[in-house]
């Protein structure tokens, strides 16, 4: 059993980072919060949803309607293009039409890779992919965003666009988002900081120097300079 | 499914042309014989409804007579009985018999002639030509002799127009006919039901065929309903003894059923090739699922649910259904039109006259073919599809962890094997029927295909350490490679293994049918010569009479020693038509039968008192033993003998009843012979009597005398031929299974390219590569060549002893011929071998840093 007594409650927006050494049971943490694993006992309740109670069939449609997923290996697919992989989670959710269509476009506008809306994703940087997977992640305009290690394979500069954008989209549209990292600057963002430590959730305290009110990435970029 | 899954699955589809390209091929191919052999069959038997229909015509019923007929003063009779006023049925009489032609070797026609009076109701299609041919002027064609009309096909490939003579040999003698008129039929139909026919006036053929004042049968048109049962038992009444009424379509149904053991046989070993080419799209859509693992995944965070996987999958291998099925429907056309032949010719060989003109493109058949194909590329991909779909989110499905999970399950496996097997055994137990019996075998194919990982496992284990001690780690490498991809290469070697063992089956049948065939031909042809009026054992001239005058002639020659004769004519019975036999036969006549069932002396004992003897198809398809009475129409009326004997007979499927002839010429009122065996004089040379026999036979009657040398080689010729058809069978199976093969070694290639690049990193040379590939289809084709042994064993003797047995009712001995097993390792060898040879050159061509980034 890699969890043992998890009870945390989270709020509609923010942002919650969590950390622990590989093996912690992060990403069990993670898969639980997206209905991908069960818990063995206890409940995960998601904006009044008790996902332990869904089957397997419910626990899916309930992801592919409100969570988002960014992963440390971007993971898009590679047989659709850019654009079609930004609509996919529109049609899983059975909500494509015309101006859903214009909002996912708007979207890579917003990642800035409109003119790479027909590409395939074998053709796109590092940067680019996540970009895209940011911009799918929001597509279907989820309530909860699970971030994977999103910066882990990128290199520095790459890793602020992301994360800039992930601030952007999807804190200040008031979705709930957990990230797991082992960037200690990423830490500097958030709103709270848990970290897993033999299986147990600890709450830790916010760094002292997070400058309260502005834009975070803003403060995370004055941080650093 | 949405739009943009089927949209990536299609590129997926795309992206991977040969893998899809050989299961589309593979799919096509199964289809494509499946196909053919129905479209053959069904225009085999659509030819003989049509031109049956077109001598039938509506008759409901038929009156029937013994060998001779029926008198034709019979019909006077009934036409003077009609009911006049209220007409309540309406009477045609008709003579036929096939004649050949000396215009075109081997071809026969059905002269048939009619009463244009009364034939209108009959025949309209007929009927309809005499009235508005402008060409066809009646005048003529009733009172010239040997006026014909003939069909416009039948007319331009013999050469012939209007004025022409049409030159016939009826009974060994020849006839000349005047052609007044050419037939063009209304529509397609029309003219392929007048295909084979000679038209003639019933005076015209009773002349002709030398049957003066005789009829073949009346045709009768009688009213539907009650009133039909009391007229048919008030005529049946009138009719004298050995004269019955028959409804018309008894002897169709019993014809064109005498096709079904053969028609059946052929469809089961069609779809041989298409259970190759499900293995075949079962190993790419499993590779497919694979390869694929993150990517569904993938779909699956996305929340992509299960069933949706599921059917993304399906979908997929309905696609590749789909595209093989319709391009093995155009191929099965292709190969239809050449198949018509060789069925056509078997069925002419074996049961009766028929020409298929054309290949008819039923839609039942060709709509068949496609669900056949989308069918089994479903099936196919049911077990894989199950796969995808038990993926979890973000768990990579590991080929390492499907490994594992086959060898978990392997003990469930094998049980589940053994079951099959079992049930196989089973449907094939019971006196069941030819359906179930391929039911059972193709059950026993799967359960052997089943075990196979169990059996491969088993005999790499063997193998390494040999292949160690001969080819080093390498040769160790190879062994353990095929196991490491079990799922991959377990399913390659159990589609090459079917495929051989078939070949092992079938050839083993085969080779024992003919080793059985030539000893009962060594046994039965007794005689020094056969003399007869018509081709020996041809269907449709049965009753060809030999003159008397030439008999006595052939018996009186220099050289001769004694003369057997046989009476061979057709009897029309409730159940269909019955050959029987009457033999005058002296010691060494009698020595030449085998008996299955009876005591040798007690059934000619019997046989003297007036029992009769069944050939063993006979006494299989009708349920008779020794001991029981068979009731037979004679001239005297119906008259049930007692059986006294069952023998080997390997003549006919049908069967024959055969009788002395006193007994014969007791209840028969016939004295004609059809055949002469003739016992030469030890110290004879048989070639100057042959030559006698035709000096004397020649100007009366022309006859085909053969020495028994002759008639033996002619047999097995048939015989070879009537096989042909299955070798084509085989050998399309054989390349699907070869296409599955390549299939499943380019796919292990493909996902085996970064192992090759670590050996190659590590100092593996291009050429140790391509050994150590080639090592393992090696050992793969031997591990097939050798599991198909005992597979190829067992469906031999399922085919001889019970398929064979249900379907045509003959015992075979078994004959175990070594090469034919030499033959089928080296064939799975080479095989494996070939088709291992090109992915073996792509795998040592590439580079290890290629092969290191594809991960």
């Amino acid at each position: 059993m890699v969890l043992e007594s998890v009870d945390a409650e989270l709020q509609r927006g923010e942002l919650v980072v969590l950390l622990g050494k590989s093996g912690s049971g992060k990403s069990t943490l993670l898969n639980l919060l997206a209905g991908i694993d069960q818990p063995d006992s206890g409940t995960v309740e998601i904006f009044g949803t008790d996902l332990t109670t869904l089957n397997e069939e419910h626990r899916t449609l309930f992801r592919r309607d409100h969570v988002g997923f960014v992963f440390q290996f971007f993971n898009l697919l590679p047989t659709l293009t850019v654009a079609e992989n930004l609509l996919l989670p529109l049609e899983l959710k059975g909500t494509v039409d015309a101006q859903s269509r214009e909002r996912a476009l708007d979207l890579l506008q917003e990642v800035g890779l409109a003119d790479r809306a027909d590409a395939f994703p074998d053709r796109l940087s590092g940067g680019e992919q996540q970009r895209v997977a940011v911009a799918r992640a929001l597509a279907h305009d989820p309530y909860l965003v699970l971030a994977d290690e999103p910066t882990g394979n990128l290199d520095r500069e790459t890793s602020h666009e992301v994360l800039e954008l992930l601030d952007r989209l999807t804190r200040r549209a008031g979705k709930t988002m957990i990230m797991v990292t082992h960037s200690h600057e990423v830490v500097g963002l958030a709103d709270r900081i848990v970290s897993i430590r033999s299986g147990r959730l600890v709450e830790q305290p916010l760094s002292p120097q997070r400058p309260v009110g502005s834009s975070s990435l803003a403060a995370l970029r004055s941080h650093r300079s | 499914m949405t739009s943009l899954l089927r949209r990536s699955s299609w590129r997926y589809l795309t992206a991977h042309p040969a893998q899809v390209g050989l299961a589309i091929l593979g799919v096509a191919l199964g289809v494509a014989v499946a196909v053919a052999i129905d479209l053959a069959n069904a225009s085999a038997e659509r030819a003989f409804r049509l031109s049956t229909e077109s001598v039938t015509g509506r008759a409901t019923h038929q009156i029937v007579g013994g060998p001779s007929g029926v008198p034709d003063s019979l019909f006077a009779n009934l036409v003077t009985a009609l009911p006049t006023g209220n007409q309540r049925f309406l009477a045609t009489p008709v003579l036929e018999r096939w004649v050949s032609t000396p215009l075109s070797e081997g071809r026969t026609l059905r002269l048939v002639g009619v009463d244009l009076l009364s034939e209108g109701a009959f025949r309209p299609h007929l009927a309809a030509l005499g009235a508005t041919g402008r060409e066809f002027d009646l005048g003529p064609f009733l009172t010239e002799p040997g006026a014909v009309a003939l069909g416009m096909e039948t007319a331009e490939e013999l050469g012939l127009e209007v004025g022409d003579a049409l030159p016939v040999a009826v009974d060994g003698q020849l006839r000349e006919l005047q052609i007044i008129a050419v037939l063009e039929g209304q529509e397609e139909r029309g003219s392929q039901a007048l295909g084979d026919l000679i038209l003639a006036d019933l005076a015209t053929a009773q002349e002709t065929l030398g049957s003066l004042q005789r009829l073949s049968r009346i045709d009768l048109i009688l009213p539907s309903g009650t009133d039909s049962e009391t007229l048919v038992t008030g005529l049946q009444r009138r009719l004298p003894s050995g004269i019955r009424l028959l409804p018309a379509e008894t002897r169709t149904n019993a014809v064109a059923g005498m096709l079904d053991a053969f028609q059946l046989n052929l469809r089961a070993l069609s779809l041989l090739a298409m259970v190759c080419g499900t293995f075949l799209v079962y190993n790419t859509i499993s590779f497919s699922v694979v390869q694929r693992r993150e990517l569904l995944g993938r779909l699956r965070v996305l929340g992509v649910r299960r069933r949706e996987v599921f059917r993304l999958v399906l979908g997929e291998a309905a696609i590749i259904g789909c595209i093989g099925a319709v391009i093995g429907i155009l191929l099965g056309i292709v190969l239809g039109s050449g198949l018509v032949h060789l069925v056509t010719q078997t069925i002419n060989d074996l049961y009766f006259q028929l020409t298929v003109r054309r290949l008819v493109l039923a839609p039942t058949v060709l709509l068949e073919g496609l669900l056949l194909g989308v069918g089994a590329s479903i099936v196919a991909a049911l077990v894989p599809a199950r796969e995808a779909a038990a993926t979890a989110p973000r768990q990579a499905l590991q080929r390492s962890a499907l490994e594992g999970k086959l060898r978990r399950q392997l003990p469930r496996t094998v049980i589940f094997g053994i079951g099959l097997i079992a049930f196989g055994a089973l449907l094939l137990w019971p006196a069941g029927s030819v359906l179930l019996a391929f039911g059972g075998v193709f059950l026993l194919l799967l359960g052997f295909a089943v075990l196979t990982p169990a059996a491969v496992i088993a005999l790499m284990r063997a193998a390494r350490p040999l292949a160690y001690r001969l080819f080093g780690l390498l040769g160790s490498m190879a062994a353990r490679g095929v196991t490491a991809s079990l799922s991959r290469t377990a399913v390659a070697i159990a589609a090459l293994t079917i495929a051989v063992s078939v070949t092992v089956g079938m050839g083993v049948m085969i080779d024992s049918f003919r080793h059985t065939l030539v000893r009962w031909l060594g046994h039965t042809l007794a005689a020094d010569i056969y003399v007869s009026p018509t081709r020996p054992g041809s269907p449709g001239a049965a009753g060809a009479p030999l003159q008397p005058e030439v008999a006595e002639r052939i018996a009186a020659l220099a050289g001769v020693d004694r003369v057997n004769t046989l009476r061979s004519v057709v009897l029309d019975t409730d159940s269909g038509p019955l050959r029987l036999s009457a033999a005058d036969l002296d010691e060494r006549g009698r020595d030449s039968f085998d008996f299955r069932y009876g005591e040798r002396n007690e059934v000619w004992q019997q046989m003297a008192q007036g029992a009769v003897m069944i050939s063993e198809p006979f006494a299989y398809r009708r349920g008779l033993a020794v001991g029981d009475q068979l009731r037979l129409p004679t001239d005297a009326g119906p008259r049930s003998f007692p059986v006294a004997g069952v023998y080997y007979d390997y003549g006919s499927d049908q069967g024959v009843v055969l009788m002395e002839r006193p007994t014969y010429d007791r209840w028969f009122d016939d004295r004609g012979f059809s055949a002469l065996a003739v016992f030469v004089q030890p110290g004879t040379d048989v070639d100057s009597v042959l030559a006698g026999v035709r000096r004397v036979a020649g100007p009366r009657q022309q006859l085909i005398a053969r020495s028994n040398r002759e008639i033996r080689q002619l047999s097995l010729e048939i015989f070879d031929r009537t096989f042909a058809i299955t070798d084509v069978l085989r050998l399309l199976a054989g390349a699907v299974a070869f296409l599955g093969v390549l299939g499943a070694l380019m796919a292990l290639q493909l996902e085996r390219g970064r192992e090759i690049g670590v050996l190659r990193a590590n100092g593996l040379t291009p050429r140790q590569v391509w050994k150590l590939v080639t090592g393992e289809t090696t050992l793969m084709g031997l591990a097939s060549g050798l599991l198909s042994l005992p597979v190829g064993w067992v469906l031999a003797m399922v085919m001889i002893e019970i398929v064979n047995r249900r379907s045509f009712g003959w015992t075979l001995q078994v004959t175990l011929s070594p090469s034919i097993f030499l033959q089928a390792v080296l064939l799975a060898l080479v095989a494996a071998v070939l088709a291992g040879l090109f992915p073996a050159h792509r795998l040592a061509a590439t580079s290890p840093a290629t092969a290191l980034r594809q991960d």
